[in-house]
C-alpha cells in the first residue's frame, strides 16, 4: 500500500486547490446536515411524547384534539372504567382536557403562529412524562392563570412570565414556565380547564380524555373498549400512536430535506472529480514512478480513492462542525393537523452524524472513482516521459 | 465577439473539466432556483391578490373560531361591497388521502362575483346552483385526479361529525396565480347536515370573502367591518386576501431565512469549485498567456479573455441548471392541496433571471482571482516556466 503520509503530502502540496474543494465541500455538508438536523429534531419531539401506557380518547372521525368535540358527561363515564391507573392518595390518572387555538405573535419578528392552550385539571401534569415547574409557580385552578413551557415562552409575545395571554378578551396571566423534556407538550400553554371553558364559550365540552392504563393488556382492552362502544362515540388510541400519525406534519420538511441533500450531493461529486482529475493529471510522473517501483495497478487505485475520501472527510468535518453552534437551537413550523405551531430543536445526534458521514463517503468514493481509475490506466512509459 | 472562437477553443481543450464543471453548476443552480421560486411564488401570489380587492374576514381570535353566518348579510349590505360569502373549511377525508384537500362551503350564487378572476362555463355553473348536493372543482386538481363532470366525491368529515355525498357539476379555471385545487359546494347542504348532527356547530360561515368596488376603499373597508363587529358576542378581524394568505406562510415558520442560509451556502460552494477548476485550467496555460503578452495583447484584454472564459463555463452551468428546473416543472406537477404555501408552484421568470445573474457573478467571481494572476506574470517569467 502508498502510505497515507504520500496522499496527505500531496494535498498539501497543491494546498490553495485542495482548500477549495474542502471549503466547497464543507458548505454542502453544512447544509445536508442542517437539513437532517431539522428532520431529526421533529421526529425526537413526536417520539419522545407520550408515555406507553397512555392512552388518548376523541370523537370519531376526529384525527387530531383541535378537531375533535367530546361531551363532558361521556368523559366522566370513561373515568369510572376499570384498570385506570391511580395515583398515590388513590385518584384516578384521567385528565379531561380542552384545546383552544391562540393566534398569537412570535416575539422575533412579530409574525403570527397559532398557539395551543390548552385547559386542564391537576391530573394532566402527572400524564406528561417529564413535566415540571422550573420558574415561577403552578397556576391555580378557578383563576386566570397560565403556565407556559420554556420554549413558548422564550419564543412567543404575551407568553413570557408576567404577561397575558387574550382569549376573547379574558386575559390569562402567566405565573409559571414549565418544561416537559422537548415533547410535544412544549409547544403549549396550559391554564384550567373550567376557566378556559368560560372564557372561550365552550362549556360543557371537552377536546379529549387522557389516561394512563395499569399495564400493556389493560391498555389494549381498555382502547377496545372504547372505540367498539358506541354509547361512547369516541376513538381511542395509545399517545404513541397518535404522534406518530401526527409524524406526517413532518414528511414536507423530510422530502424537502433529503431532496436538498442528494442534489448538492450530486453537485459535489463533480466538483470533487475535477480536483482529482487535476491531481491525476498533474502527478503522471508520479504515478508512473510508483508503478516502476513495484507499486500495483490496485494499489494506486485505492491510493487515490483514499486521498479524495480524505479530501471529501475534511470538508465533511469542518461542515458538520459549523452546524454545532444550531445544536439545540429551538425552531418551529406549523403541524397542519393540529393547525397549531410545533416547536422543536435542531439535534445533529448520531443518526445525524452517520447520515452526514455516509453523504461524505459517496462523495469521496464515487468523485474520486473516475480520476482513480484513469491513474491506473496510465502506461509506465509514457507517465514518466512526461514532464 | 472576434476572440469568442479563441476562448471556445480553450473551453473545449479540457472538455471533461469543463463538463464537470458545468453540470456541478447546473445542479446546483437547479436546486437554488427550485428553493427560490417557493419564495417568489409566495410574494408573486400576495403582491397579485391585490388586484382583486378581496378582503377575507375572520374572527378576532383566529381561524379556529365561528364567524356568525348572518354577519354574510350584514356585510353585504355595507357601502362599497360588492359581494360577499362565506367560505368555510371542511377539511373532509377523501378516500385514503392523508392530507385533506381544499374543501369549502359557500354561496354559489355569489361566489363567482367575489373571485371574478376564475371561470367557470355558464351552463356548468347553473346546474351548479341548482344541485343542493352538488359542487364544482378546479382545473387542476381534475386533472390530477382524473375526475370528470358528475363524478361522485364523499367526504368524511374531521372537523365536522358529517359527511357529505357530492356530485361535480362543473369544473373551474383560472390564471396561474389561481388556486385551482379547491373544491367548492353548497353552504346550505353543509349547515343543514349540521343542524341536524350537531347543531351547536351550525350557522358558522368559517371566514367571510369580502369583493370592495374600489381599491382606495380596502383600508377603510376593513376598518369599518371591525367596527360593525367589535362589540358583539363574536367580534371579527379583517385583512386583505394578501396578509391572510401571508398568515399561512407565517405559521410556516421561518422558512424564508432556511432557503436563503442554503442557497447561499450553495453559492460559495460553488465559487470555491469553479474557481479551483479554473484555477487549474490558467495554471496549465501560464506560458500561453505569456505568449499572448509578448506578441501585443494589453494585459486588460488578457484578463477579459479569461473572465469571459470563465463567465461562459458557469453561465452554460447556470442556464442548464435554471431552465431544467422551469421545464421540470412545466411538465411535472408537485403541488399539494389543502397545505397552505404548497398549492401553487411555478419557476417564474424572476426567478430565472436571478439564477442566470447568480450564475454569472460566480463565473466573474470564481475567474477573478486565477485571471487576474495570468495577467500580472511578466513575459519573461512566464515564457520561462515550465508547468
Amino acid at each position: 500500500m502508498v502510505p497515507l503520509k504520500y496522499n496527505v503530502r500531496s494535498l498539501g502540496a497543491r494546498w490553495v486547490g485542495s482548500l477549495m474543494t474542502v471549503l466547497g465541500t464543507a458548505l454542502v455538508v453544512w447544509a445536508s446536515t442542517l437539513a437532517f438536523g431539522l428532520v431529526d429534531g421533529l421526529n425526537h419531539t413526536l417520539a419522545i411524547s407520550g408515555d406507553p401506557l397512555d392512552v388518548i380518547c376523541m370523537r370519531q372521525g376526529a384525527t387530531s384534539e383541535t378537531n375533535s368535540v367530546v361531551d363532558e358527561a361521556v368523559a366522566r363515564q370513561v373515568a369510572t372504567l376499570d384498570r385506570i391507573a391511580t395515583d398515590s392518595s388513590g385518584n384516578p390518572l384521567w385528565s379531561p382536557e380542552l384545546v383552544v387555538i391562540v393566534n398569537s405573535p412570535r416575539r422575533a419578528d412579530d409574525t403570527k403562529a397559532n398557539v395551543i392552550l390548552r385547559g386542564v385539571t391537576p391530573a394532566a401534569r402527572q400524564l406528561r412524562p417529564g413535566f415540571q415547574i422550573v420558574e415561577g409557580v403552578d397556576a391555580m385552578p378557578g383563576v386566570r392563570q397560565a403556565i407556559a413551557s420554556r420554549t413558548m415562552a422564550k419564543r412567543f409575545k404575551n407568553a413570557g412570565l408576567g404577561e397575558d395571554i387574550d382569549v376573547l378578551g379574558n386575559k390569562f396571566r402567566v405565573v409559571g414556565i414549565f418544561d416537559a423534556g422537548q415533547s410535544a407538550t412544549d409547544s403549549e400553554v396550559w391554564t384550567d380547564l373550567e376557566v378556559l371553558a368560560q372564557a372561550s364559550h365552550r362549556t360543557a365540552f371537552l377536546s379529549s380524555i387522557q389516561f394512563r392504563a395499569t399495564d400493556e393488556a389493560a391498555r389494549d382492552q381498555l382502547i377496545d373498549r372504547i372505540s367498539t362502544d358506541e354509547q361512547f362515540a369516541l376513538k381511542a388510541m395509545t399517545e404513541q400512536d397518535y404522534f406518530a400519525e401526527q409524524a406526517a406534519a413532518g414528511d414536507a420538511i423530510k422530502i424537502i430535506g433529503y431532496f436538498i441533500a442528494i442534489v448538492l450531493l450530486v453537485g459535489a461529486m463533480f466538483a470533487v472529480a475535477n480536483t482529482m482529475f487535476g491531481a491525476v493529471a498533474s502527478r503522471a510522473r508520479e504515478i508512473g514512478t510508483l508503478r516502476a517501483i513495484g507499486f500495483s495497478r490496485r494499489t494506486i487505485l485505492v491510493s487515490f480513492l483514499l486521498e479524495s475520501l480524505l479530501l471529501c472527510l475534511a470538508g465533511g468535518l469542518l461542515g458538520i462542525l459549523g452546524t454545532l453552534p444550531l445544536n439545540g437551537l429551538s425552531t418551529g413550523t406549523a403541524n397542519w393537523s393540529t393547525f397549531s405551531e410545533l416547536t422543536f430543536s435542531f439535534r445533529f445526534g448520531a443518526a445525524v452524524l452517520i447520515q452526514a458521514l455516509g453523504l461524505v463517503v459517496i462523495m469521496g468514493l464515487l468523485g474520486g472513482l473516475f480520476p482513480a481509475i484513469r491513474a491506473t490506466r496510465l502506461k509506465i512509459v509514457d507517465a514518466l516521459r512526461e514532464i | 465577439m472576434k476572440f469568442l472562437p479563441y476562448i471556445v477553443k480553450n473551453i473545449m481543450r479540457h472538455k471533461l473539466r469543463n463538463v464537470f464543471t458545468v453540470l456541478s453548476i447546473a445542479v446546483s443552480l437547479f436546486l437554488v432556483t427550485i428553493l427560490y421560486a417557493y419564495v417568489s411564488v409566495q410574494d408573486e401570489l400576495a403582491a397579485k391578490s391585490v388586484q382583486y380587492n378581496r378582503v377575507v374576514v375572520q374572527h378576532a381570535q383566529g381561524l379556529t373560531f365561528p364567524v356568525p353566518l348572518a354577519y354574510v348579510d350584514r356585510v353585504r349590505s355595507m357601502p362599497g361591497v360588492k359581494a360577499a360569502v362565506p367560505l368555510s373549511w371542511f377539511g373532509g377525508k377523501y378516500k385514503d388521502d392523508k392530507i385533506p384537500f381544499a374543501q369549502f362551503a359557500t354561496d354559489p350564487q355569489t361566489i363567482m362575483s367575489v373571485f371574478t378572476e376564475y371561470t367557470v362555463p355558464p351552463e356548468q355553473l347553473s346546474a351548479w346552483q341548482n344541485d343542493r348536493t352538488g359542487c364544482i372543482v378546479g382545473e387542476k386538481i381534475a386533472r390530477k385526479r382524473g375526475w370528470k363532470v358528475g363524478d361522485k366525491i364523499p367526504l368524511q368529515g374531521d372537523i365536522y361529525p358529517i359527511n357529505l355525498e357530492l356530485t361535480i357539476d362543473g369544473i373551474y379555471d383560472g390564471p396561474e396565480t389561481a388556486d385551482k385545487e379547491m373544491l367548492w359546494y353548497h353552504y346550505d347542504y353543509f349547515d343543514e347536515l349540521l343542524k341536524k348532527n350537531r347543531p351547536i356547530m351550525a350557522g358558522n360561515a368559517g371566514t367571510i370573502f369580502v369583493k370592495v368596488d374600489s381599491a382606495d376603499r380596502l383600508s377603510s373597508m376593513m376598518r369599518d367591518i371591525d367596527d360593525r363587529f367589535a362589540s358583539s358576542d363574536a367580534p371579527v378581524r379583517s385583512m386583505t386576501e394578501q396578509a391572510f394568505q401571508q398568515m399561512f406562510t407565517q405559521m410556516l415558520g421561518n422558512i424564508r431565512a432556511y432557503i436563503l442560509n442554503v442557497s447561499l451556502a450553495v453559492v460559495f460552494s460553488l465559487v470555491c469549485v469553479a474557481g479551483n477548476a479554473m484555477a487549474m485550467s490558467l495554471r496549465e496555460r501560464t506560458r500561453e498567456v505569456a505568449v499572448l503578452k509578448a506578441i501585443g495583447f494589453s494585459r486588460t484584454t488578457v484578463l477579459s479573455l479569461m473572465l469571459s472564459e470563465a463567465m461562459l463555463v458557469a453561465m452554460l452551468g447556470g442556464a442548464l441548471g435554471v431552465f431544467g428546473a422551469k421545464t421540470l416543472f412545466d411538465w411535472t406537477d408537485l403541488t399539494v392541496s389543502g397545505i397552505p404555501g404548497f398549492s401553487t408552484f411555478y419557476v417564474p421568470w424572476s426567478t430565472i433571471g436571478l439564477g442566470l445573474a447568480v450564475s454569472a457573478a460566480v463565473g466573474l467571481t470564481a475567474g477573478a482571482i486565477p485571471a487576474w494572476r495570468a495577467a500580472q506574470v511578466s513575459v519573461v517569467n512566464g515564457l520561462r516556466k515550465v508547468v
